[in-house]
C-alpha cells in the first residue's frame, strides 16, 4: 500500500488510528500493540499477501536468535554468543543475497545464464538491516528484555516498514512499550502536518520532476544524443526527484509515527546545502549512513588503522552502500564515485569559500546521480557527454530571440525534443519548475526546522495541490525507494 | 456554572487548538487554490489558443445550413485530413472539428450535438488513445481549464465529477505556466508557433505544416515508438463508452456516423485485433466504418512532427483516399435509409411488427474501400 494512495489515506490510516486509540482506551497496551502488528501485516500484505509469511518467518527467527544470543551473553558465554550472532547475521544476509543479489551474482559468474526470476520482496533491505541491528544489540547483556509482540510490532511497524527510516530497536521498542495510548492533540497535529508536507514533496514536487527526468533519461537510453541543456535539465530534475521523493517519504513516515505518539529519527537535513561530501552523507539518508558507519565502517577499523586501510574501509563501505540500493553495476558505480569523493574530501587540506564549496559538492552529487538513474552504461555515458556539451548546445529560437546573448552558446531550434513535452513553451516551463525546486532545497530550512507558523504557510501553499494530485491526477507514481 | 465551565472550555481549546490551526491551513489552501485558478490565473497561450480553435470550428459548423460533413478526432483530424479537399469531392460543406487529443470526448460531443441535424455525416478517425483514455484523465484534459475559464455554460451540463475535475485541473506545472503565459501575453509576446508549425484555415484544417518544415523534426520522428493498445483496452476504455453513446444519439437524430482509423507509421501497424475492436464499437451501434487498404499507414517521412500528424503534402493524399472511401459508404447509407423508410412505411401500413433493422455487416464490411497504397 502506498502512503499517497486513496486506499491508504481514506481507508487504512483512519481505521488504523481509530482502532489504535479505541483499543488503547478500552483494552490496554497489549491489545493496541496486537492491533498495530496486525494492521502492519495487512499494510504489507496489500502488495503481495504470500510475502507476509516471509516477513513473519524472518521476525520469528530473528527474535528467537536475539533472545538466545542475549541469554548466552548474560551467562557470560561470549564466544558462543558471538558465534550465534555471526550465524544470525549470515542468515539475514543470505536471505537478502538470495532475493536481491542472486541474479546479479549469477550473471557476474555466467553472463549468459538465464535469469533465476526471483521476485524481490518489498522492503527486504529495510527489515533485514533492522533485525541485524537487533541481533548485534543482543550481544550486550544490558539489552532490555523485549516481548515477542513488541519486537514484531517494532519490525513490522507500517510507518517505517517499506522504505525506512532505518530505526534502531533501542530507540523504538521503549517507545512502543511506554507509548501514550490516548490521542495527543499536539502529536496528532504535528504528525498530520509533517505527513501532509511529505505528501506534497512526493506528489507535487517529486512527481513533477520525475516527468522531466524520465523524458531525458529515457531518450538517452533509446540512443538519442541529448544536447547541453536537455542533459543538464534531466540530471538536475532527477536530483530533485530523488530528494523530494525520498525525503517526502521519510517525512510521511515520521508524521505517521508521530500521530501514534512514536518519534522517529530525522532522515534528511537539507543535504544539498552541504559544503562537502562528508557533510552530505551526514545529511542524506542519515539513518542508513549511521547504520553503515556503526555496523560496517567502524567494525572494519574505521580511521584507526593507517591511511591505506582507512581508504579501503571507506571505499568498501560506500561500495556496499551502492550495492544496498540495488543489484546492478550502476549502483556500485554510484557508491564508488561517492567513495572517491569522500577520499578526495579527506585528502583536501584546504577550505574553500562556502558558495564555491557548496557548488562543487552539488556538482559532484548531481554527476553521480547520472549513472545511478541511467538504465545502462551507454545511456549514462551519453548523458554525461551531453552535459559536457559534446552533443552540441541548442536552445529554443524564442529564447535566443528574447536573450540574444545566449546565441553565443547555443544554436536556435524550434523546440528541444527531449525536454519536457517538447513544446514551444517547454523550456521556460521546465526552467521555472527547476528554479522553484532548487530554490526550496538550497534556500529553505527542512520541514523539521520550520516553526509552526512556517509549517502552516507551507501547508497552505501545498495542501490543495496535493489533493489535486491524489484525487484528480490520473496516476499514482510509486516511491523511488520502493526498489531498494 | 460559568466559572466552572470556563477552564474546561479553555482546556478544550488548548487541546483542539493545534488541530484547528491545521484544519484552517488546509481550508485556506483549498480556498486560495480555487480562487487563483478559477478566477485569477489563466493560460492564455495554451488553453486560450485551444479555446479559440474550438470556438472557430463550432462557429463554422453553426454557420452551415443544410447537410454537412464533420470530422471529429484529436489533432490527427486537422493535421492529417483536409476538409478543403474532402468537402468538394463529397459535395458537402465540411468542418474539421478535431483540435487536440487531450480534449475530452464528452466535451467535444456536447459542443457538436446542437449543431448536428438529420442528413449530416460525422467521420471519426479517432486516435487509439482516445478510445482507451480513462475517466480520470478525461476529466483533467485541457478542456477542463478551457471550460472553467471560458465555457462554464457547457461545464454545467456535464456531470459534477467534471466540475470538480475542472476546478482541480491545475497542478504545479500548470500553476507556473499560468504565471509565465500571463506574463508573456502582458509583454506582447510574439507566438512563434505559426511560423514553425503552420496554422488553421477556415475549414479547421491545419495548413502550412509543410514537408520542408517537417525536416526539423526528422530525428524526432525516427525515434518515436508508437504505442498500440490491445483489443481489450479498446473495449474497456472510457473513450469507447463515450463514442458508443454518441453513435446511439446520432442514429436517433438520423446523423450518419462513419468510424475510421487514425494516420500512423507504416512500420508500426495497428494490430488486427485492435482494429477489429475499434470497428466493432461503430458497427455494433449501427454506424459505418471506413478502413482504407493501407489502414491509414504512411512512411515516416510523410509525417510532420508526431506519429499522428501527416505533413501537408500527405495530408492531401490521405484526404483524397478518405473522400474516395466515404463516397460508396455514404451512397450505401442513403440507399439503406430509403429502403429502411420504405420498410417502415410497409410495416406501418400493415400495422404489425417492428421496423427492419439495418445490420452493420451489410454496410461497411461488404464495401471494398478504395485508397492509395503508401
Amino acid at each position: 500500500m502506498l502512503f499517497h494512495s486513496q486506499p491508504f489515506l481514506l481507508g487504512f490510516l483512519p481505521v488504523c488510528l481509530a482502532g489504535c486509540f479505541l483499543l488503547g482506551r478500552v483494552a490496554g497496551r497489549a491489545a493496541t500493540l496486537a492491533w498495530l502488528f496486525v494492521a502492519s501485516l495487512f499494510f504489507y500484505g496489500w502488495w503481495n499477501p504470500p510475502y507476509v509469511l516471509l516477513l513473519l518467518a524472518s521476525i520469528a527467527a530473528n527474535y528467537a536468535a536475539g533472545q538466545y544470543i542475549l541469554r548466552l551473553a548474560r551467562a557470560g558465554r561470549a564466544t558462543a554468543s558471538r558465534r550465534l550472532l555471526a550465524c544470525g547475521i549470515a542468515g539475514n544476509l543470505g536471505l537478502l543475497a538470495w532475493f536481491k543479489y542472486a541474479d546479479f551474482l549469477l550473471h557476474i559468474a555466467a553472463p549468459r545464464a538465464p535469469s533465476l526470476g526471483i521476485f524481490l520482496p518489498l522492503a527486504i533491505s529495510f527489515f533485514t538491516f533492522q533485525q541485524i541491528i537487533f541481533l548485534v544489540d543482543s550481544i550486550r547483556p544490558d539489552r532490555a528484555d523485549t516481548g515477542f509482540l513488541t519486537y514484531a510490532t517494532f519490525v513490522a511497524f507500517f510507518p517505517h516498514l517499506i522504505a525506512g527510516p532505518i530505526v534502531r530497536p533501542k530507540n523504538i521498542i521503549p517507545q512502543l512499550q511506554h507509548r501514550e495510548l490516548a490521542p495527543n492533540a499536539d502529536n496528532l497535529a504535528v504528525g498530520i502536518t509533517i505527513f501532509l508536507l511529505g505528501l506534497a514533496k512526493k506528489l507535487v514536487l517529486a512527481d513533477t520532476f520525475a516527468g522531466f527526468a524520465d523524458t531525458g533519461f529515457n531518450a538517452a537510453d533509446a540512443g538519442a544524443q541529448l544536447t547541453l541543456f536537455e542533459a543538464w535539465y534531466a540530471a538536475l530534475a532527477y536530483s530533485l526527484q530523488i530528494y523530494f521523493d525520498f525525503s517526502g517519504y521519510s517525512d510521511m513516515a515520521i508524521g505517521l509515527a508521530r500521530m501514534l505518539n512514536v518519534r522517529f529519527p530525522l532522515n534528511f537535513a537539507s543535504p544539498y546545502q552541504s559544503r562537502n561530501i562528508a557533510e552530505f552523507w551526514r545529511r542524506w539518508h542519515m539513518t542508513l549512513g549511521a547504520f553503515l558507519r556503526d555496523y560496517v565502517y567502524i567494525p572494519l577499523g574505521g580511521s584507526r588503522c593507517g591511511a591505506m586501510r582507512h581508504s579501503a574501509n571507506l571505499m568498501a563501505t560506500m561500495l556496499l552502500c551502492g550495492l544496498w540500493h540495488g543489484a546492478a553495476w550502476r549502483f556500485v558505480i554510484w557508491g564508488g564515485l561517492h567513495g572517491l569523493y569522500l577520499l578526495a574530501c579527506r585528502r583536501c587540506g584546504f577550505t574553500l569559500p562556502r558558495p564555491i564549496a557548496q557548488t562543487l559538492t552539488l556538482l559532484a552529487v548531481v554527476v553521480a546521480w547520472v549513472p545511478f538513474r541511467a538504465a545502462s552504461g551507454m545511456a549514462a555515458w551519453s548523458m554525461l557527454a551531453g552535459m559536457a556539451g559534446l552533443h552540441g548546445s541548442d536552445l529554443p529560437r524564442m529564447i535566443v530571440h528574447a536573450l540574444p546573448l545566449l546565441g553565443w552558446i547555443a544554436t536556435p531550434v524550434e523546440v528541444l525534443p527531449h525536454l519536457g513535452d517538447a513544446r514551444t513553451l517547454s523550456f521556460p516551463e521546465v526552467s521555472a519548475c527547476l528554479a522553484l525546486g532548487w530554490g526550496i532545497v538550497l534556500l529553505a530550512p527542512h520541514v523539521h526546522e520550520l516553526s509552526d507558523r512556517a509549517r502552516a504557510w507551507a501547508l497552505t501553499s501545498s495542501f490543495a495541490l496535493s489533493m489535486q494530485a491524489i484525487f484528480f491526477a490520473p496516476h499514482v507514481v510509486p516511491f523511488v525507494y520502493f526498489r531498494f | 456554572m460559568e466559572h466552572e465551565g470556563a477552564p474546561e472550555q479553555c482546556e478544550k481549546r488548548q487541546y483542539f487548538g493545534p488541530l484547528l490551526r491545521l484544519s484552517l491551513a488546509c481550508a485556506a489552501s483549498l480556498v486560495l487554490y480555487v480562487a487563483c485558478f478559477a478566477v485569477v490565473l489563466d493560460r492564455p497561450l495554451s488553453f486560450g489558443f485551444l479555446h479559440r480553435e474550438i470556438e472557430a470550428r463550432v462557429a463554422r459548423g453553426a454557420s452551415i445550413n443544410g447537410p454537412k460533413l464533420i470530422i471529429l478526432a484529436g489533432s490527427n483530424g486537422p493535421y492529417s485530413h483536409s476538409c478543403a479537399t474532402i468537402g468538394p469531392l463529397l459535395h458537402l460543406p465540411c468542418v474539421n472539428a478535431g483540435v487536440a487529443i487531450g480534449i475530452g470526448l464528452d466535451y467535444l460531443f456536447l459542443r457538436w450535438r446542437p449543431l448536428l441535424h438529420p442528413g449530416d455525416v460525422v467521420y471519426m478517425p479517432m486516435e487509439e488513445a482516445q478510445y482507451t483514455r480513462g475517466r480520470a484523465a478525461n476529466a483533467l484534459g485541457p478542456d477542463a481549464a478551457v471550460m472553467l475559464h471560458n465555457d462554464r455554460a457547457t461545464l454545467v451540463h456535464l456531470p459534477p465529477a467534471r466540475w470538480m475535475g475542472a476546478l482541480f485541473s491545475y497542478d504545479l506545472r500548470g500553476a507556473l505556466m499560468a504565471v509565465i503565459e500571463t506574463a508573456l501575453v502582458a509583454e506582447d509576446f510574439h507566438d512563434p508557433r505559426a511560423e514553425g508549425t503552420g496554422e488553421s484555415n477556415a475549414f479547421g484544417d491545419h495548413v502550412g505544416h509543410t514537408a520542408a518544415l517537417a525536416r526539423a523534426n526528422a530525428s524526432v520522428l525516427q525515434s518515436i515508438t508508437p504505442y498500440h493498445p490491445t483489443a481489450a483496452q479498446i473495449c474497456s476504455g472510457y473513450g469507447s463508452l463515450l463514442i458508443a453513446g454518441f453513435i446511439d444519439w446520432a442514429r436517433a437524430q438520423q446523423v450518419t456516423v462513419i468510424g475510421g482509423l487514425p494516420t500512423g507509421f507504416a512500420d508500426s501497424p495497428i494490430p488486427d485485433a485492435t482494429i477489429r475492436a475499434i470497428r466493432v464499437i461503430y458497427e455494433s451501434h449501427g454506424a459505418l466504418f471506413l478502413e482504407l487498404p493501407n489502414r491509414s499507414r504512411y512512411p515516416r517521412n510523410a509525417f510532420f512532427d508526431t506519429a499522428d500528424h501527416l505533413n501537408e503534402t500527405w495530408q492531401t493524399i490521405h484526404s483524397l483516399a478518405v473522400a474516395r472511401g466515404l463516397v460508396p459508404l455514404m451512397t450505401l447509407n442513403r440507399e439503406q435509409d430509403i429502403s429502411n423508410s420504405k420498410a417502415i412505411k410497409r410495416t406501418s401500413e400493415r400495422a404489425a411488427g417492428p421496423p427492419a433493422e439495418i445490420t452493420s455487416n451489410t454496410t461497411a464490411s461488404t464495401v471494398p474501400p478504395p485508397g492509395p497504397t503508401p
